[in-house]
């Protein structure tokens, strides 16, 4: 297996709520907790969770546009954790990241022409002419023109401006992609073209990428291998095929369970595993395993130790003390006794 | 019960800070603070009136003994004695203070009963006549400096109209009704300013509240418009208002200074104006203080109000 | 218009009084502080156009001189105060924690001082006069512009923007310089404004006192004060002086609007003209009214031919263009559509909650069976009659449960006042019906819940509580606007299983509006289509999902992953090309015939008529048959 080209061990992200001068000590948010991956070049990882999970924050710690808390994490072999301001810098050009919201993520004072050239300036001074071709060139890539060049963010749709932002961040050619739910503020049809544009340049320039997505179907679609996160921590991962295939982890199942499939005959005839309940606090998470509250299979030995995670297969882990959940039959059978 | 507190602690702080930030002051000025305060008439004081008025001021101590003996005798309520006469400050602001209270309650009274309906009816027909009357109006009375107001209603109708006397004061005791009268133009002529803030803020938070989804809920309770209108738009739109008058009694405070001054009221006003004059640095400081308390309790109260209003800052 | 008006007015005024200001020195004024005993309080004349003042001074020039020190001072102080509170406010916004701390934290003293009273103290400290004048406003004014600043920058600070310049490695200071000041200088500049006009205020009120300007300097507070014991024998005096200063401040304040609504249009006062454009064509007045159909066919709520106009600042918009569409009682028909389908509006036209003054039915009819097998025309009822079918006949889910319900009313009040919409009832009968109502959505331990508040609750338990609400009045019709789609997977699969069961339970027939598929899929009988505020498909679920006629319907549902589009190496979703477009400038002919692959010269003709293809579907394809 080739070097990785993102390693994160252990990486913990807390909160601490500083309201004012006489609200202190309040527990601090657990956001992400525990969590250790690694990405290889050209590779595709899917980060699945809900709302409140801490994918986002993974995402933008991974980064570090926000410092973790504790753990580690190493770029290209090199360990970021603690770099200076100047070395991130630099090594900011070679990761980059895709917003979720087309709306805010361009500075509405800012044409085109500069929005793209502003990421070029950082690989050096190019001659005027040079660097408007660049400017052209990337725009081309996205699906765009250079006749867009003089316009303002706001004269584009939601999906031509998520092609600017992905532009913008090819512009100083990383080698690692956070895409942070880059579709889901937009349109059912348009989602698919900016999906099967990520999926080209992907391909063609062969960077990394970590997909971050609440869609299961959209991160089925684009990764090749998916983690799945719950309250802060990596409950399973697993190639994609497999997770889809075979889920082991009983939350994977629900969510997987719980999507809703665009078809009403599959629709009508699946069983789904309902989860009772909501989302624990993140400042305030259950002992051992944190489904455990919500989980249907949950033994009273859930409560003790975190579980460890366990191999199922080449390359597939998951957190779950219990074996016997394994399969479907399995899974309806329980769900009947239950009511 | 915890917000409350959080409240009462942070208004103390204040309190610690704004009484520290007068005593540096005093000591920030470049040269010798005594030597300033006795350069009134521009003729350079006596070496011995400097420093008899260095021992007075307690100049001549270590820094944080100063200080340390500053705090100590504020918060028993002494505020020292007064250059002028040596009559003890604290006691004539007793006498004093009421009367500039009762003046921003009245003048807040008057802009409360006249803004609230006015900006309502305006946010109600939005875009109408009357909003673009009443709205011109507004930003025209926010021009008018308090000064000018007073000054000018004195013209009208103490010397045209003759109708009002152009300023004085007269005891309630004595007689409540010339007390009124005598009380009506002052308290106008802060009214002139603020009814626009009032209006203003209840027009804007009115037509804000009036998109809100809630709203439309309401509606599709099928509630009478009367009543999604007073309880889903009005109600909530006190608190942004309350909130508003709050922070603007700072501004309030201040411009009753002008406003007694040329009423003649006799509030704390006059006696900071002539405090001021004659450089009498403890009755300037004592009457600040008791006025920022008046301005950091109001917002205490304002902070308490927004929490019976908000049920979402109580928990929070 | 009185606006423009009073804003060129402002605009004039304040151009010459600052030009005034600047020449004062260079003009054939006469000397400002040259008294004239003989002239004392003379009228108007040629030599002394505005008169002369209680020492015979010359009023027009001392108005001038006045200016310029009012103007200097007030600037001046603005400047520093910008300069000081500008930084402050950049630095602590932006770096937060101990910065926020140190730069933040003192002015909060400042500004709990009433600023003349900071100003008074200042003055007894360091003596009246120009220089203290412009320190005490600079003192003064920094905290607000820091505020100002801070709060601008905070709001800015959290947009992805600012994260993608920190991502792409750009310097702390390039990013405050070049990406943030850019973005803030709108407030700040409005705030300038304002200080300028506050200061003149302050600075006139001061010398007013005899504590600001030191005579004989000419400032415009200083002429009041003394012209304020002759006012009787000469009243222009002082009325000069005090119309300078008013008409200022004004121009200044009348600007600072403008380019408030400038910067910020969401502030803004100005009005669409739609409420004079609107009046005069209430519901029902200009169309007459049509005959009910004969027989009572089965159908809860038939809207025939519906169309709603939307008036935007730039131009009117049909949101809905004649929209026909069925519900039966019990059945579910989902609305699906993108962004600016129309599936929103069709559902708040049928309950009369269009956007205030901006939105109208222009035409069609939305007949509606009420339980006592009586049916209206719900397009002509009169507002203030259609509370009647608001919440007992048919009832409204809304997508944000958090914005839909009331923050300051208890969760218990709010279902209360459903209940007792529509006929009284007892405290004691009230509150235990709200209990069972929030028994029947499946909300655990509901005696507490009564008591809590919205945001106490939530997300999936307030969509409960909003569902609760819709079921107060014991509706035959419910329409959810999106319900799901703010919710979480999990979340939303339990929601979908409430709606179902209390739709199966009650009988009631149900518009669900949403844009996800899959969730159509789960919960609809019939789908309806829409694109461009048109119908384009409709028909029972098996049939939309597995039959579609028409190409956007197809595309659609292409766009949607499923496992065929994972296999091999080249992953694809079939996407439909281009974007909806804009309903200011619908194209010809068939709406969708732009994105359409089998779109042909026929296509952009007229608009096509929605085809039965066969019993139960309808298509708006005129090419279905071959494709």
């Amino acid at each position: 297996m080739t070097e990785a080209i993102l390693e994160v061990t252990n990486l913990r992200k807390h909160y601490t709520s500083t309201r004012g001068l006489f609200s202190r000590g309040s527990a601090p948010v657990k956001a992400v907790d525990d969590v250790s991956f690694s990405i290889a070049p050209g590779e595709v990882l899917g980060l699945v969770g809900e709302s409140g999970s801490g994918k986002s924050t993974v995402g933008r710690t991974v980064l570090r546009l926000h410092e973790p808390t504790s753990g580690t994490i190493r770029f290209g072999g090199e360990d970021i954790t603690k770099a200076p301001a100047g070395r991130m810098r630099e090594l900011r050009r070679e990761m980059q990241i895709v917003f979720q919201d087309p709306f805010g993520s361009l500075n509405p004072r800012s044409r085109v022409s500069e929005i793209i050239g502003e990421a070029l300036d950082l690989l050096g001074s190019l001659p005027r002419d040079q660097k408007r071709d660049r400017v052209v060139d990337l725009l081309q890539q996205v699906g765009l023109s250079g006749d867009h060049l003089r316009r303002f963010p706001h004269e584009f749709s939601g999906g031509q401006r998520q092609r600017l932002g992905i532009a913008r961040a090819l512009a100083v050619r990383p080698k690692l992609i956070v895409a942070d739910e880059p579709v889901a503020a937009l349109d059912v049809s348009i989602q698919a073209q900016i999906m099967n544009l990520l999926v080209d340049l992907q391909r063609e320039i062969g960077v990394a990428m970590l997909f971050i997505s609440h869609d299961l179907g959209l991160v089925e679609f684009i990764a090749d291998r998916v983690m799945v996160m719950y309250l802060g921590r990596i409950v399973e991962v697993a190639p994609a095929r497999d997770i889809y295939a075979n889920p082991r982890h009983p939350y994977t199942k629900a969510l997987l369970s719980a999507a809703p499939v665009a078809d009403p005959r599959l629709a009508k005839r699946r069983e789904r595993i309902l989860l009772q309940g909501e989302l624990p606090s993140p400042a305030n998470p259950p002992s051992g395993c944190t489904f455990r509250t919500r989980c249907p299979f949950a033994l009273p030995e859930c409560a003790g130790e975190r579980p460890a995670y366990r191999k199922v297969a080449d390359q597939h882990f998951h957190a779950c003390i219990r074996d016997d959940i394994a399969g479907g039959e399995e899974v309806r059978e329980v769900m009947a006794l239950a009511t | 019960m915890h917000y409350i507190l959080r409240r009462c602690m942070t208004a103390t702080a204040t309190l610690f800070a704004v009484a520290t930030l007068i005593f540096l002051l005093l000591h920030i000025v470049p040269g010798d603070p005594a030597e300033i305060l006795l350069s009134g008439g521009g003729v350079a004081p006596s070496p011995e009136s400097v420093e008899a008025m260095r021992v007075q001021l307690g100049l001549d101590r270590p820094l944080l003994e100063q200080y340390g003996s500053y705090l100590a005798r504020i918060a028993t309520g002494d505020l020292g004695q007064s250059f002028q006469d040596g009559f003890p400050i604290a006691t004539e602001i007793i006498t004093r203070l009421p009367r500039t209270l009762e003046l921003v309650l009245a003048a807040t009274l008057i802009s409360v009963i006249i803004g609230l309906p006015a900006g309502l009816a305006a946010a109600l027909k939005r875009g109408g006549a009357l909003d673009g009357f009443l709205s011109s109006l507004a930003s025209f009375g926010l021009s008018i400096p308090i000064f000018v107001t007073g000054t000018l209603l004195i013209l009208l109708f103490s010397q045209t109209l003759r109708i009002v006397p152009a300023g004085g004061y007269v005891d309630f005791l004595e007689s409540p009704a010339e007390h009124v009268i005598y009380l009506l133009m002052p308290a106008a002529s802060i009214a002139v300013g603020l009814i626009p803030v009032v209006f203003r803020m209840v027009r804007a938070s009115i037509l804000e509240f009036l998109e809100k989804e809630w709203v439309r809920t309401a509606r599709a309770k099928g509630l009478l418009e009367r009543t999604v209108l007073i309880r889903h738009v009005i109600r909530n739109s006190l608190s942004p208002v309350v909130t508003v008058l709050g922070l603007h009694m700072g501004t309030l405070l201040g411009g009753t200074v002008l406003v007694e001054y040329v009423f003649n009221w006799p509030g704390l006003s006059g006696m900071l104006v002539r405090a001021v004059e004659q450089r009498d640095y403890p009755a300037v400081q004592g009457i600040v203080l008791v006025i920022c308390l008046l301005f950091v309790l109001i917002n205490l109260a304002v902070d308490l109000i927004y929490g019976i209003l908000d049920p979402r800052v109580r928990y929070e | 218009m009185i606006k423009h008006t009073t804003l060129i007015f402002a605009a004039l005024f304040l151009t010459t009084i600052v030009l005034l200001a600047v020449a004062a020195p260079m003009l054939p004024l006469v000397d400002p502080v040259k008294m004239d005993i003989l002239g004392r309080m003379a009228g108007p004349s040629l030599a002394h156009p505005l008169g002369q003042d209680e020492y015979g001074r010359d009023v027009l020039s001392r108005i001038a001189f006045g200016a310029r020190a009012s103007l200097g001072v007030a600037l001046t102080g603005a400047i520093l105060a910008a300069l000081v509170g500008v930084t402050l406010g950049l630095v602590g916004a932006y770096f937060q924690g101990w910065a926020e701390q140190a730069t933040m934290r003192p002015l909060d003293v400042i500004l709990s001082f009433p600023p003349m009273l900071l100003a008074l103290l200042a003055v007894t400290l360091m003596g009246p006069g120009v220089q203290t004048l412009s320190v005490i406003l600079a003192l003064l004014f920094a905290p607000t512009y820091a505020r100002v600043t801070f709060g601008e920058v905070l709001t800015v600070r959290n947009q992805e923007y600012i994260e993608a310049a920190k991502a792409l490695g750009h310097r702390p200071t390039r990013i405050l310089a070049r990406t943030i000041l850019p973005n803030v200088a709108g407030p700040i500049l409005v705030q300038f404004s304002l200080v300028v006009a506050a200061g003149i205020v302050l600075e006139s009120g001061l010398s007013f006192l005899g504590l600001g300007v030191v005579p004989p300097t000419p400032s415009w507070g200083l002429m009041v004060r003394g012209a304020r014991p002759f006012m009787e024998a000469n009243p222009l005096g002082l009325i000069w002086p005090c119309v300078a200063l008013v008409l200022t401040v004004f121009s200044i304040n009348r600007i600072c609007d403008a380019m408030r609504d400038l910067f910020d249009p969401k502030a803004s006062a100005a009005v669409l003209p739609v409420s004079r454009l609107l009046a005069g064509t209430g519901i029902g007045r200009s169309r007459a009214r049509p005959a009910a159909p004969a027989a009572f066919d089965g159908t809860l709520l038939d809207i025939r031919h519906l169309s709603t106009e939307i008036s935007t600042p730039r131009g009117t918009i049909r949101a809905i263009d004649g929209v026909s569409l069925q519900v039966k009682p019990g059945e579910a028909v989902a609305l699906v559509g993108e962004s600016g389908s129309g599936k929103s509006m069709t559902g708040l036209s049928v309950m009369q909650l269009l956007p205030r003054k901006v939105g109208r039915i222009a035409d069609g009819e939305v007949w509606y069976a009420s339980r006592d097998g009586q049916r209206t025309d719900l397009a002509h009822v009169p507002a203030n009659l259609f509370r009647r079918f608001r919440g007992r006949e048919m009832a409204m889910v809304f997508q944000e449960p958090m914005a839909s319900l009331n923050p300051v009313y208890t969760v218990g009040f709010q279902l209360i006042e459903a209940l007792t919409a529509h006929g009284q009832m007892t405290k004691r009968d009230a509150w235990d019906g709200a209990r069972r109502m929030l028994e029947r959505v499946g909300i655990p331990d509901p005696e507490r819940r009564l008591n809590e508040y919205p945001h106490q609750l939530s997300g999936g338990m307030r969509q409960r509580v909003a569902i609760a609400i819709a079921l107060c009045g014991d509706p035959s019709l419910i329409i959810a606007d999106e319900p799901t789609t703010a919710l979480d997977v999990t979340i939303q699969a339990q929601i979908l299983d409430l709606l179902e069961e209390i739709q199966a339970a009650a009988g009631i027939g149900l518009v669900f509006i949403t844009h996800n598929l899959g969730v159509v899929a789960e919960i609809a009988d019939r789908v309806v289509v829409m694109y461009c505020g048109q119908v384009i498909e409709e028909g029972p679920v098996d049939d939309i999902f597995h039959n579609p006629r028409h190409p956007y319907t197809r595309g659609l549902l292409a766009s949607v992953p499923r496992p065929e589009d994972m296999a091999g190496q080249h992953k694809r979703l079939s996407s439909i090309p281009g974007t909806v477009p804009s309903p200011l400038a619908l194209p010809p002919g068939c709406r969708f015939a732009p994105r359409c692959d089998h779109a042909t010269s026929a296509c952009v003709v007229a608009v096509p008529e929605l085809e039965a293809v066969s019993a139960n579907q309808n298509t708006r394809c005129i090419r279905w048959k071959e494709i």
